[in-house]
């Protein structure tokens, strides 16, 4: 090593510059990461089959970085000079995007050190401007790596600075220096993306020089000064969110409970207007300074349409804690979606046409100012957008266009925008994933190691194996199966096993595919089509438990005492099966009956399996009395219970209802995830992981009691078990919605269920209220969870350690456990929403395409009311919406005698059970839970999504003239029905159109085919996909939660 | 500080040198005639010089004479012009007066005292240029001073930093590393028993990481033995080739 000194000048604490001298060691070898490299190197290399390697500049790595994250641009070195200018001028954040873009595996670059090589470093001169010297540092270090790897590789620097291009691109053959631009049409011609957001960024940058010098905004207060605020209580600490409904006004501050000092704040604080939210935006964390009392304000109750701001204070609530936004602590800026504005409403703007006012897709998102050339091309385009800063002197915040998704309006581009603003990024599998996999081919299928055989249990030939799934089900995680075993000294014995796939097995920690199921940590169900976790070759062949070949599985058996079902052992580990029979679920209670199906006899199997799944039947509904005493809830497919209640009779229903066997399948299920996080949890108290739901707060059950009351029900909230029993009482006779209503508000009074790493909850927390109980975990789902992969990697590890062996890795620890729950959680409640937005986008396309006037009129049922509405529900396509009693006119509705609505002047007048209106003609009046009639209709937006507005038709329950099995008295549960046949319809007209339209172009182009080819599945089975929600739904409440709020 | 990376994610610390490597050691004995013993001492940019007076007998009061050994006084100052900013340093200080008794007690471990008895034993310390590790390099340099000056020891004593960022140990800190916020721990070993001279922290650490820290100070003490080693021996035959023997 030799010692060099570096003097540098920095400002001390106190403003003064001083002088520092640092010691600087340099040393010949550094390694330089490549695979050509003779010298032997750790980690990550890059790989030796690239055609050039590229080294980028401190000014493109810091303002391009965008481009280089295209995982196409493969051979890219970062020099550590590079990496500290954006450490430096970038904060943070930037920096931290660099650091994971070096360490992800996927990505081929690594970082050099060059200023610590003898050779590539050079000090700065006298009066040498910095960014010179950093360019001259990464010209030399681009020169030393050429030199290293004695020329075999070409290198290529790339600048901004045109004067560095011209004063090295000729010094040494074999290192060429070009622009960015020049780069990137000469070696990537082809990748278009880039070539676009190059564009967008740079029009950016040269836009954000010329700002006006007008002061919009108070200027943000210095970080030392928000931290000594906070620290003194003067200043509060949040995350600011935004009232949808009332983006350009209403904001909220949450406080993330540890920094609130304040203690007589309990609420939140409110942010009225976008003065006092000084530029901060949806999701930032912020400092909020109060306001005097005296300004203090309400939060708006009345329901507004987006553009009723005009509603004036009348409409306000308890004054509340007001401040305004003094600065932000950490931006939190995503990608958005952003619609181009038509031609006209761009020449409006000012001289300047270059720079466009888009408008988010999210209303919490103020419009972006976005500089192209593109404006024509765009309208009316939605495109991903990225805020680059918010300056005091401007209304608006700037950003740069990054992708095209394409004309707003088609199924396509709105798919993609529900994936954009959930922050979903799915790409295809890669090549270097793909490889991983183990071959299977229908010619040559996959085939068991007989290595692998002696270390698992064989269950092929002790026990009849099963499945029931839904049907066409092709990812079969779990299998089932139930035998008796010799009686022991209690009496008869039952043996109850469940055997779930074993992922694990093939999916290695730390592996290119663990990487990338972690990052997608579930599967996405979207309305139409699903992004699966796992490669197909995984999730639909290898790990599924096809019936009739031979799978590996992890099983949990347990050997159940059996008259009292008592446990007397549980067995977990790893097996071998062969599942003997694929049911659906259909398929399966048709057997129960004892009626024709069509099964085929395998090895006079048939009885056998028969036995067998009434002895599960037996023991699921034992298991489930056992929770119910201890209090779980039912909150979905109650009616079918209360129907099978009645006439025991299955084949009375709808064919697609909910059956009995479905609960035992979940039931098991159940069993088998609460068993292992016995275990898991016994074996590593500190690091294992489970999901917990805690209690709700009481406060959210008033709006639940106030209805049950309007009908004469009281709701006991003290406890899980006293809430189940009172829901099971509150049962209208007259009207079996209005149960189905009640469940639904209890579930939304309830938080959801969360992942959790054991340390880092006390133990009295790990209860899971709706289950009712005291430990659960997800095991049985591997295909399709990441968090059930983990679960399958601690039960292994339980299992090794029990066995004496050591665990061959050390497992994560707490910390890392929980930030990978905290990381599957928002994953989670990102897929749900996804899900969620996506259903009412196929609602709003279906109703769009339904002639406004002849549109049906349907039956609602008013569950809330509000200061100038009702809030309902249409059980006909599960749906919920708001229904305006008054008009912006301020107009409200009477009924007239025959039931037809008219809007008139008059008042309204709300109390707690009921809303009516007063006009000179007479008083109407609408009650909770009563049946009225409404239109529906699309109102179209172009920026955001499209909604859906009810339009009272009659106040009284609709009478249609179909057959009598649509009226809704006597309509069974038809949400999930209604949904499904409505997203079959709208995807076969998209289809349609897109061959249509394919067709007039008269050849089918390669982009559109390989773009269905990305879709995956490009015939969702949209049974299947329902079936899966509603099976979550019975296993867990997160699920629950969301589906009723979708089909509800 | 908290923006400072102290180690990179390619095991990189501030001035290019890897978590357990030490900064540049230099040492010169004997740099003064008039003491009794003397050497000077750079530990990367941190520089400090020893001077050695004794033994002789007690010329402080009388009743400081310890009858079985002898008494180690020793006084520790930074010159002015040490850090980027100049700054008067009064004597007496509290920071140079505990600096003072820290390496009296140092030394009284090391120096074989009890041949001595009614005697007195001065070390001064002064350091020139600080830039983290001030109490080491003074240790190193009074040890070669004490050498020089021919008075007994049971071993060289050899001291060192350590520090602790990121799960990982870092050996012999320099100024911004020290300022970072993080553990910093000083070690004096005496490196052929093993023995430790003086141990002390400040800042807060997790008592699982001790001993990980503790062993990274000592792998350091004994790197910089060697180098005192090799000062003293290449000082011992420059000598003899001046005295012709």
């Amino acid at each position: 090593m030799i010692k060099t000194e570096k003097v540098l000048h920095l400002k001390s604490s106190r403003g003064r510059k001083v002088r520092v001298v640092r010691e600087h060691y340099l040393r010949e070898l550094v390694p330089c990461y490549s695979s050509l490299c003779q010298a032997e190197s750790e980690g990550k290399v890059l790989s030796a089959d690239v055609t050039h390697y590229v080294v980028p500049d401190a000014g493109v790595t810091r303002d391009f970085m965008e481009i280089l994250e295209f995982r196409e641009i493969q051979g890219l070195v970062f020099t550590q000079t590079a990496c500290q200018a954006v450490q430096h001028s970038r904060g943070r954040r930037q920096y931290n995007r660099l650091r994971s873009l070096l360490k992800d595996p996927r990505h081929d670059c690594v970082l050099f050190a060059n200023e610590f090589q003898e050779y590539s470093y050079c000090p700065r001169e006298k009066g040498e401007p910095q960014d010179k010297w950093q360019t001259r540092c990464v010209y030399q270090a681009a020169v030393w790596y050429h030199d290293h790897l004695a020329g075999l590789k070409p290198v290529v620097m790339i600048t901004e600075d045109q004067g560095a291009v011209a004063e090295y691109s000729s010094l040494n053959c074999g290192v060429y220096v070009l622009s960015t631009l020049e780069y990137l049409r000469t070696f990537w011609p082809e990748l278009q993306a880039a070539h676009e957001l190059y564009g967008s960024i740079a029009q950016a940058l040269r836009e954000r020089g010329n700002e006006g010098t007008e002061r919009e905004f108070a200027e943000h207060l210095p970080a030392e000064v928000l931290e000594a605020g906070i620290k003194s209580g003067r200043y509060t600490q949040g995350t600011l969110n935004v009232n949808k409904h009332r983006a350009q006004h209403e904001a909220f501050v949450r406080f993330d409970g540890s920094s609130n000092k304040n203690s007589e704040l309990d609420s939140d604080v409110l942010v009225w207007g976008g003065k006092n939210r000084n530029r901060a935006v949806h999701g930032d964390m912020v400092a909020v300074e109060l306001l005097p009392k005296g300004e203090w304000r309400g939060r708006t109750t009345a329901l507004t349409e987006g553009q009723g701001e005009e509603k004036g204070e009348e409409s306000q609530g308890q004054p509340m804690p007001t401040g305004r936004v003094v600065g932000i602590l950490q931006r939190n800026w995503r990608d958005y979606v952003v619609t181009f504005p038509p031609r006209e409403e761009t020449q409006s703007q000012g001289r300047n046409s270059l720079r466009i006012l888009a408008t988010p897709w999210d209303q919490r998102i103020p419009k972006i100012r976005i500089s192209t050339h593109q404006a024509d091309t765009l309208q009316d385009h939605r495109v991903i957008v990225r805020l680059d800063s918010w300056d005091s002197t401007s209304l608006y915040p700037n950003g740069h266009s990054v992708r095209v998704l394409g004309r707003a309006g088609e199924l396509e581009t709105e798919v993609q925008t529900i994936l954009i603003e959930n922050c979903i990024h799915i790409a295809p599998f890669s090549e270097a994933q793909l490889r991983e996999m183990p071959a299977s081919s229908p010619e040559r299928p996959w085939t068991v190691d007989p290595a692998e055989v002696v270390t698992r249990r064989d269950l092929r030939d002790t026990h009849l194996v099963f499945s029931i799934d839904p049907r066409g089900c092709e990812d079969v995680d779990d299998t089932l199966s139930v035998r008796s075993l010799p009686p022991g000294p209690q009496g008869p014995r039952l043996e109850l096993g469940v055997h779930i796939a074993d992922v694990t097995h093939f999916v290695k920690e730390g592996t290119l595919t663990d990487l990338e199921a972690r990052a997608r940590a579930t599967t996405y169900y979207l309305a139409d089509r699903r992004y699966d976790m796992l490669p197909a070759v995984l999730s639909a062949d290898v790990c599924s438990l096809l019936g009739g070949v031979d799978r590996y599985a992890m099983s949990v058996m347990w050997d159940l005492d059996a008259q009292t079902l008592q446990v007397n052992r549980v067995w977990y580990g790893r097996t071998l099966i062969r599942s003997s029979y694929q049911l659906y679920y259909e398929q399966a209670q048709a057997l129960l009956n004892g009626e024709e199906a069509e099964v085929p006899e395998l090895d006079h199997k048939l009885s056998h399996l028969i036995e067998a799944l009434e002895t599960l039947t037996q023991v699921a509904r034992h298991l489930r009395a056992q929770r119910d005493q201890g209090g779980a809830l039912e909150l979905e497919g109650v009616e079918v219970r209360a129907q099978l209640d009645e006439d025991k009779n299955i084949t009375a229903l709808v064919p697609r209802q909910p059956l009995e066997v479905h609960e035992t399948v979940a039931e098991c299920m159940i069993y088998a995830n609460h068993w292992v996080a016995r275990k898991i949890q016994e074996r590593f108290p500190q690091q294992a992981l489970l999901r917990h739901h805690p209690p709700p707060r009481q406060e959210f059950f008033t709006q639940l009691q106030d209805s049950a009351r309007a009908l004469g029900f009281t709701i006991d909230t003290r406890s899980n078990k006293a809430l189940a029993d009172s829901l099971d009482q509150a049962v209208d006779p007259q009207d079996p919605l209005v149960n189905r209503l009640l469940r639904v508000m209890a579930t939304q009074a309830m938080s959801n269920a969360l992942y959790f790493s054991t340390g880092a909850c006390p133990v009295d927390q790990y209860y899971h209220y709706g289950l009712a109980l005291d430990r659960y975990t997800h095991f049985t789902s591997p295909i399709r969870r990441y968090a059930d992969v983990i679960v399958h990697r601690l039960l292994t590890a339980a299992i090794a350690v029990e066995e004496g062996a050591r665990p061959a890795k050390a497992s994560a620890s707490n910390k890392e456990l929980e930030e990978m729950a905290q990381h599957i959680n928002n994953k989670n409640r990102a897929a749900q929403h996804a899900q969620k937005v996506s259903m009412e986008l196929f609602q709003c396309l279906y109703f769009r395409d339904k002639d406004p006037e002849t549109a049906e009129c349907c039956d609602a049922v008013i569950y809330a009311i509000r200061t100038n509405g009702v809030l309902v529900f249409i059980p006909q396509y599960g749906l919920k919406g708001a229904l305006y009693l008054r008009n912006r006119e301020g107009q409200v509705v009477r009924v007239s005698q025959d039931g037809r609505c008219v809007w008139e002047a008059g008042s309204l007048q709300r109390s707690l059970d009921h809303v009516s209106t007063t006009t000179a003609s007479g008083t109407s009046t609408f009650r909770l839970f009563q049946h009225v009639t409404v239109r529906v209709s699309v109102q179209t937006s172009r920026c955001h999504a499209d909604t859906l507005h009810l339009e009272l038709v009659s106040n009284r329950a609709h009478r249609a003239p179909e057959p009598p099995d649509r009226t809704p008295r006597a309509a069974p549960p038809q949400g999930t029905r209604g949904r499904s046949q409505l997203v079959q319809e709208v995807v076969r007209q998209a289809e349609e159109a897109l061959l249509q339209a394919e067709e007039k172009k008269g050849r089918v182009s390669e982009l559109s085919k390989e773009e269905r080819e990305f879709r995956q599945s490009k015939t969702p089975n949209l049974y299947s996909l329902l079936e899966e929600v509603r099976e979550q739904a019975l296993l867990d409440l997160t699920a629950s939660a969301r589906t009723c709020a979708t089909s509800a | 500080m908290a923006g400072v990376e102290l180690l990179s994610d390619q095991g990189y610390r501030l001035d290019g040198r890897k978590a357990t490597e030490l900064r540049k050691v230099q040492a010169r004995m004997g740099v003064f005639a008039q003491a009794d013993g003397s050497a000077y001492i750079e530990q990367g940019n941190t520089k400090a010089l020893a001077v050695v007076y004794g033994p002789h007998e007690v010329r402080m009061s009388r009743s400081k004479t310890l009858h079985d050994r002898a008494v180690i006084n020793c006084q520790y100052s930074m010159a002015t012009f040490s850090t980027a900013e100049r700054k008067r340093r009064p004597h007496g200080d509290r920071k140079s007066t505990e600096m003072s008794l820290h390496l009296k007690q140092t030394f009284e471990a090391a120096v074989l005292t009890n041949l001595y008895p009614r005697s007195q034993i001065d070390i001064y310390v002064k350091i020139l240029q600080s830039d983290g590790g001030n109490y080491s390099a003074c240790v190193n340099a009074a040890t070669l001073a004490v050498i020089d000056a021919g008075i007994p020891m049971r071993d060289y004593v050899c001291a060192c930093t350590a520090g602790f960022v990121d799960e990982t140990p870092l050996a012999d800190l320099c100024h911004a590393e020290e300022s970072g916020g993080g553990t910093s721990l000083a070690l004096a070993l005496l490196p052929r028993g093993g023995h430790i001279a003086l141990l002390q922290m400040d800042a807060r650490l997790h008592q699982d990481h001790l001993e990980t820290l503790m062993e990274a100070a000592m792998t350091a003490c004994k790197g910089v033995s060697k180098v005192l080693d090799q000062v003293v021996r290449q000082h011992l035959q420059e000598v003899s080739a001046l005295t012709g023997e």
